[in-house]
C-alpha cells in the first residue's frame, strides 16, 4: 500500500508549508515512536497510539493499547474510513485525501494545538506576586474599623436612644426602676459598694449624656450632707464650686468611695491659717507626730451657754469645768464602797452612772432621777419620810412643803416636840379663829425654816450652788450644764474600746472636785493609735475620729440650686 | 533601608525622644497623688490619654505618609524609625495613662488592640531585620525570572524526554509539567512548600519505576527533575519570603484600623457618661 503523508505547517504570515513523504506499508502507524510510519511528536500522543489497516478493499482505522481515535468528531475504537474523513489523534488533525498519483492513500497532517510556551504556562498556573492572593489590606481594615465601631459604639448608643429611660429616680431605694443598660462594656471600673445596688443603670447617675455627673444629683440622693466649713466665713472651705466627683471617685472598685487618707485632710490642715487667718483651728499632719492636744468643749458660763475650748488635757493649768454641779467622784467609786440607806455598804462602777446608748457611740444622759435618787432622796422632814421634794424647782418645792405644812397646821397631831401645843393636839379638832391663824403662821414660817435649813437649801447645796434670789420668795439652784460632747468636732466609739478598763482614760478614782475635767490627753489615746503611717500601733487617720461633712452646717444642697432637682423629675405621686 | 539603619538612625534619636517621653510620662505618674487610685479622669491621666491619643493618630498616619517616599515633612527613614521608637513608648505612656486598671469592656478592648498592633509590628520588624538576607542567600545570586526560565527550559527538555519513554511514564511527567504550581494560594504562599508537588511526584515515580538501572533517557530525565525540584523549591521559599515581608501588615494594618475605631469609642464613651 503506497502512503503519500502530507505534513503541513501553517506559517505565521499565513501560508503553509508542506512536506511530503512517501512510502509503502500494509499499515500505517501513527504515534510518538520515531518507528511510527507517521510520527506525531507531542506529549499527548501515545507512542504506538493507532493504525490504519486495510482489509477487503476498505480502509479502517484502529486504536491502540485502548485509546480512542476521534473520527469526525466521534471517539470511536475501530472504524472504516472513507475519503474526506478527518480523523484527530492527540493535537493532530489527520485527513483521508483523494489519493493522489501513485499512492493508494493519501493523509494530510497538520498539528492544530500546539504546546503552549512552558514559561507563559507556568506563569499562567502560578501566583507569584504575593499581593495576588485574594485578600485586600484597605478592604479587611475597613471592615474590621466599621465593625468594631458599629460593635462597642453605634449599636449600644442607638439602642440607649431608642431604649430612651432618662433619668431614673432611685431615691426611694426602689429597684424595680433600676434599668439594664445596653451600654455595660462602656463602664470603665466596678462601683463602689454602696453604689453597686444601681447594677447597670447607668442613667441613675449620668442623667444627660457628655455632662458630668452634677452635684444636684448626688444630693437628691444624699439631701442631709452638710458643708465641710461654714460657707458664709470660710467660702474656700465650703467646696461650693466643687463637684462631689472631685472628691468622690466612682468606678474605683469595690472600696468606699470616702476618701480616708490623711494626707487629703492635711493638704489644707498643715497651714490652716494661710488658707483662712480668722481661723482658731490649729494645724495638724499626722496623729501622731503632729496634732494638737484634746481640746475639751467645757461651761464657762452656763447660764450664758459660754463654753470654751482654749486649754488642752495636756496643759498647765488643766482645763476646768463650771458646770454648776458640786461632784466628788472619789467618794463615789472608792474602794472601800459608799453606804445605800437600804441596801448598806456597796460597791459602785463607773456603769452603775454612765451607760453607753445602744449604738454604743456616746454616753445617755445623767438624770437625778436615774442615777442619784437611789441614795439621795430629797426627804425634809422626818415626821414625812414618804414625802420628798420634787428635783429641780425650788418654786414648786416651796409649795409643795406649805401644803404639807398647812394641812399638818389644819389637822393637828403633829409629833415633833418642839412644835407649838397647837399643831400636837388631837387630830382633827375644830380650832377657833386665832387659833387657825396661829397655825397657819406656824405653817408658813416652818416652810420657810426647812426651806432655808438642812433638809431644804441644805440638801440641794450638796450637789448645786444655791443663792438668795430677791425676785423670788425662795433662793435659786444655779443652772447645770453636764457635757454630754467634749469633743463635738471627734467621733469617739466606746463600744469600740470595752475591753478597756474606763480608768485607763479617766482618772475617776482621784478626782474630788466637779471641776476636774475626766477627759484623757492626746497621750493616752497614742499610746496605742498612730498616724496613718503607723507600723507598730494601730493605723489611724483623721477621718477615724473626725468627719469631712460637719454635722450642724448649711446643707450643701442648698448651693446646688442650678443642678437639675429631682423633685422636678419625680412623678407626683411618688408611688 | 537596612533595618538596622532603622533603628540607629541619626544616632537613636528617636529613641532618644521615646526614652525622654516614657521618662517624663513615668516621673509624673509617680509623683501624681490623685484623688482615688490613678486613673484615666485625673489632669494627669487626661494628659497621658491625649498624648497617647495623638500618638496613635499619627503612629497611624505613617501608613498614609509611608506611600510617597520625598514626601513634604522629613525623609521617610525619619518617619519609621519614629514610628519604631515611639510606637514602643505608646504602650507605656497608654499603659501609664490606663493607671493599671484593667476590665472586661471596650476601654482595654482598646488597650487589647493596641497591644496586637504593636506585636504585629515588632513580628514585622523582626522580618524585616532577618528576611532581606535569607531572601539572597535562597536565591543565591538569581532572580526569580532567572529561576522560572530555567524551569521552562528544564520543561521543554524533560517534555522531549519523556516523549521516548513509556506511555505511562509520559503521562506522569506530562501531568507534572502541567499541573505544577508555585504559590496557588495564600496559605501556599505561606507554607512556602507544596506537599502535593507534581513535579516531585513524577520525580519520585521515575525513581521507582526506574528500578536497578536507568536508561540513559531516563537517567537525564530525572536528573532535570531533581534539578527543577530544586529551583521550585527556591521559588517558593522566594515568595514565602517575600510574603513574609508584607504579611504581618495583614496583621498591623487591619488591627490598626481596629485599634482606632476603638480609640473612637473609647474617648466618645467615657465622655457620653462623664
Amino acid at each position: 500500500m503506497k502512503v503519500l503523508v502530507k505534513y503541513i505547517t501553517r506559517k505565521t504570515s499565513g501560508g503553509t508549508a508542506v512536506r511530503e513523504e512517501n512510502f509503502d506499508s500494509e499499515v500505517v502507524a501513527f504515534g510518538r515512536a520515531t518507528t511510527c510510519d507517521v510520527e506525531l511528536p507531542d506529549s499527548r500522543v501515545l507512542l504506538q497510539h493507532a493504525q490504519i489497516v486495510r482489509r477487503s478493499e476498505s480502509l479502517y482505522i484502529e486504536a491502540l493499547a485502548g485509546e480512542t481515535v476521534s473520527v469526525n468528531g466521534h471517539l470511536v475504537k475501530t472504524r472504516r474510513i472513507h475519503e474526506g474523513d478527518e480523523l484527530r489523534i492527540g493535537p493532530y488533525v489527520i485527513i483521508l485525501e483523494t489519493p493522489e498519483t501513485q499512492a493508494e492513500i493519501t493523509l494530510s497532517v497538520e498539528m492544530t494545538a500546539p504546546q503552549d510556551d512552558e514559561l507563559a504556562s507556568l506563569l499562567a498556573r502560578s501566583k507569584l506576586r504575593t499581593d495576588e492572593v485574594g485578600i485586600s489590606k484597605r478592604q479587611l481594615s475597613w471592615m474590621m474599623f466599621v465593625a468594631v465601631l458599629a460593635a462597642i459604639l453605634i449599636i449600644p448608643m442607638v439602642a440607649t436612644w431608642f431604649s430612651g429611660s432618662g433619668r431614673i429616680d432611685i431615691s426611694a431605694m426602689d429597684r424595680s426602676a433600676l434599668t439594664h443598660a445596653p451600654t455595660t462594656l462602656w463602664n470603665t471600673g466596678e462601683l463602689s459598694s454602696s453604689h453597686r445596688f444601681f447594677g447597670n443603670s447607668c442613667e441613675v447617675c449620668h442623667v444627660q449624656p457628655f455632662v458630668p455627673v452634677q452635684d444636684g444629683t448626688c444630693t437628691s440622693c444624699h439631701p442631709k450632707i452638710s458643708h465641710h466649713a461654714d460657707p458664709h466665713m470660710f467660702a474656700f472651705a465650703s467646696f461650693g464650686d466643687t463637684a462631689c466627683q472631685s472628691c468622690h471617685k466612682e468606678h474605683q472598685g469595690k472600696e468606699s468611695i470616702a476618701r480616708d487618707d490623711q494626707a487629703f485632710c492635711a493638704d489644707c490642715h498643715q497651714d490652716l491659717s494661710s488658707h483662712a487667718a480668722e481661723t482658731t483651728l490649729l494645724n495638724v499632719t499626722d496623729f501622731a507626730l503632729d496634732h494638737p492636744g484634746f481640746r475639751p468643749s467645757v461651761a464657762k458660763n452656763v447660764a450664758a451657754h459660754v463654753m470654751d475650748r482654749k486649754l488642752a488635757m495636756s496643759d498647765t493649768p488643766t482645763p476646768t469645768e463650771n458646770s454648776g454641779l458640786i461632784f466628788n467622784h472619789e467618794d463615789h467609786v472608792r474602794a472601800d464602797g459608799v453606804e445605800h440607806p437600804e441596801k448598806g455598804n456597796i460597791q459602785l462602777e463607773c456603769s452603775n452612772c454612765h451607760v453607753s446608748d445602744d449604738g454604743g457611740v456616746s454616753m445617755l444622759p445623767i438624770s437625778f432621777e436615774s442615777h442619784c435618787h437611789d441614795c439621795h432622796a430629797l426627804r425634809f422632814d422626818t415626821q414625812f419620810p414618804d414625802r420628798e421634794m420634787v428635783h429641780g424647782d425650788p418654786l414648786a418645792v416651796f409649795s409643795q412643803i406649805s401644803d404639807v405644812y398647812e394641812a399638818v397646821a389644819m389637822r393637828g397631831g403633829y409629833q415633833e416636840p418642839e412644835a407649838p401645843a397647837i399643831l400636837r393636839r388631837r387630830p382633827n379638832t375644830t380650832l377657833t379663829a386665832p387659833e387657825k391663824e396661829a397655825a397657819q403662821n406656824w405653817a408658813l414660817s416652818k416652810t420657810q425654816e426647812v426651806m432655808n435649813g438642812r433638809f431644804g437649801r441644805g440638801i440641794c447645796e450638796e450637789c448645786h450652788k444655791v443663792v438668795d434670789d430677791s425676785s423670788s420668795p425662795v433662793w435659786r439652784v444655779e443652772p447645770v450644764y453636764i457635757a454630754t460632747q467634749w469633743f463635738p468636732k471627734a467621733t469617739f466609739t466606746h463600744k469600740k474600746h470595752n475591753s478597756v478598763d474606763c480608768g485607763t482614760c479617766h482618772a475617776a478614782k482621784t478626782s474630788i472636785s466637779s471641776a476636774d475635767v475626766l477627759m484623757p490627753t492626746i497621750e493616752t489615746c497614742r499610746s496605742c493609735h498612730g498616724g496613718e503611717y503607723a507600723t507598730d500601733l494601730v493605723p489611724s487617720t483623721c477621718v477615724d475620729c473626725h468627719r469631712f461633712h460637719q454635722i450642724g452646717l448649711e446643707l450643701m444642697q442648698q448651693n446646688s440650686s442650678s443642678a437639675p432637682s429631682l423633685e422636678a423629675a419625680a412623678p407626683e405621686d411618688g408611688q | 533601608m537596612a533595618h538596622e539603619s532603622i533603628l540607629i538612625y541619626r544616632k537613636f534619636r528617636y529613641l532618644k525622644w521615646a526614652l525622654l517621653l516614657v521618662a517624663i510620662s513615668s516621673v509624673l505618674y509617680i509623683a501624681h497623688a490623685p484623688v482615688g487610685s490613678p486613673n484615666g479622669g485625673t489632669w494627669l491621666g487626661y494628659t497621658l490619654g491625649t498624648i497617647s491619643a495623638g500618638l496613635m493618630v499619627w503612629l497611624a498616619w505613617f501608613g498614609i505618609r509611608k506611600r510617597s517616599y520625598k514626601g513634604s515633612s522629613g525623609r521617610l527613614e525619619d518617619w519609621l524609625s519614629a514610628h519604631v521608637y515611639l510606637g514602643l513608648a505608646l504602650l507605656i505612656v497608654a499603659t501609664l495613662h490606663s493607671g493599671f486598671q484593667f476590665g472586661w469592656n471596650i476601654h482595654t478592648l482598646l488597650y487589647a488592640l493596641m497591644m496586637g498592633v504593636a506585636l504585629s509590628g515588632a513580628v514585622g520588624l523582626y522580618f524585616y531585620s532577618r528576611f532581606p538576607r535569607l531572601l539572597s542567600q535562597n536565591r543565591g545570586g538569581l532572580s526569580a525570572e532567572v529561576m522560572l526560565s530555567q524551569i521552562a527550559d528544564l520543561d521543554r527538555d524533560i517534555r522531549t524526554l519523556a516523549m521516548t519513554l513509556d506511555d505511562q511514564t509520559n503521562n506522569v511527567v506530562y501531568e507534572s509539567i502541567k499541573n505544577t504550581r508555585i504559590g496557588n494560594d495564600f496559605l501556599r504562599q505561606l507554607s512556602g512548600t507544596d506537599p502535593q508537588c507534581p513535579t516531585s511526584a513524577a520525580r519520585h515515580y521515575v525513581e521507582r519505576a526506574g528500578g536497578q538501572g536507568l536508561s540513559t533517557a531516563r537517567r537525564d530525565l530525572l536528573a532535570r527533575l531533581v534539578k527543577k525540584e530544586g529551583l521550585l523549591r527556591r521559588l517558593r521559599r522566594d515568595i514565602q519570603l517575600r510574603l513574609g515581608l508584607q504579611v504581618w501588615l495583614y496583621v498591623h494594618v487591619p488591627l490598626t484600623f481596629a485599634m482606632l475605631a476603638a480609640l473612637i469609642a473609647h474617648v466618645v464613651t467615657v465622655f457620653y457618661y462623664w
